[in-house]
């Protein structure tokens, strides 16, 4: 295998990657990368607006593959979770935050179909949305509160963009983009 | 019954809730790898405190940032002070907000929306 980083890191650089890790993630290193974005976007001199909303974006986005690997996917199964992807980049005058993870085969209906609902709704609708949601009683086996999909939706500027990639029997590859 | 006080992390605020005056605060930034493990002994302390005391409740938050999860266990926490606000007890909340993030202003004005206690919401003289 040739060691050539370089060809990797401009592809990244063609996507706009300002930042990029791909790998198990833990909520120490969800942590330290946001504490990078926010750093990044302050030397930018990005509006502590959007700053927040990038960062907010990111958090939810990557706690969300984080809860979804650590819930589904067992140790035995390290590769699988390993495969979890973030790519914060810019694209002309905004911000991608790009989030991928490996999901079961039997939870891509119901996801796709959340996704689905939530890029038909305007601001209005998903702010309703949001407050039902919040009212809801915890599910029991979540450690989130199902609001994660429906806060970057809020705060995305285009609708959702996501694709699931078939990967085995087992296996899809999830790829959600939220434009800020 | 005891204090409860908790040092900031990077992703949990900290935590100073004083039984004897009933002034409860929070103060920094709330994204915890788990917000129900990180919320239920503030919960609990809460619950404990309105049953067992009657002095007023002032709650002050300065949170600057605050993940979903920590939205919901933060509407626990205002329904439990709603309560006792409905119950006759003396409940203000006072919301610091970042005046440079319009965010923070719409999040502190949804959580008003969910509730009926004295809430105001403030700049955010430090930010």
């Amino acid at each position: 295998m040739s060691v050539n980083l370089f060809s990797l890191r401009e592809r990244l650089g063609e996507a706009g990657a300002l930042i990029a890790f791909s790998g198990s993630f833990s909520h120490s290193l969800i942590e330290e990368l946001g504490v990078a974005v926010r750093k990044y976007l302050e030397i930018e001199h990005v509006q502590k607006s959007a700053m927040m909303d990038v960062f907010s974006v990111y958090v939810e986005a990557s706690q969300n593959v984080r809860n979804y690997t650590s819930k589904k996917l067992k140790e035995a199964e390290l590769h699988i979770n390993a495969s979890s992807i973030i790519v914060i980049a810019k694209r002309d005058d905004h911000y991608e935050v790009n989030a991928g993870n490996m999901v079961e085969q039997v939870d891509v209906a119901e996801l796709r179909e959340r996704l689905e609902e939530l890029r038909l709704l305007d601001k209005a609708g998903l702010k309703a949305l949001y407050k039902e949601q919040l009212r809801r009683d915890r599910s029991p086996e979540s450690i989130g509160a199902g609001l994660g999909l429906i806060d970057m939706a809020r705060r995305s500027t285009a609708p959702l963009e996501f694709e699931f990639a078939p990967v085995d029997e087992q296996y899809s590859f999830f790829s959600l983009r939220v434009t800020v | 019954m005891e204090t409860l006080e908790l040092a900031n992390t990077t992703s949990t605020p900290s935590v100073n809730f004083q039984a004897a005056t009933g002034h409860l605060e929070l103060n920094g930034e709330s994204y915890p790898e788990n917000s129900f493990d990180f919320y239920s002994p503030l919960l609990s302390w809460v619950r404990e405190f309105l049953d067992t005391s009657t002095v007023a409740v002032r709650f002050k938050i300065r949170l600057t940032y605050m993940n979903t999860s920590s939205i919901k266990s933060m509407m626990d926490l205002l329904d439990l002070l709603e309560d006792a606000h409905t119950g006759g007890r003396e409940v203000t909340v006072t919301w610091y907000y970042d005046e440079e993030n319009d965010r923070a202003l719409e999040m502190a004005e949804e959580f008003r929306e969910e509730v009926t206690l004295p809430f105001f919401v403030l700049p955010n003289p430090a930010a």
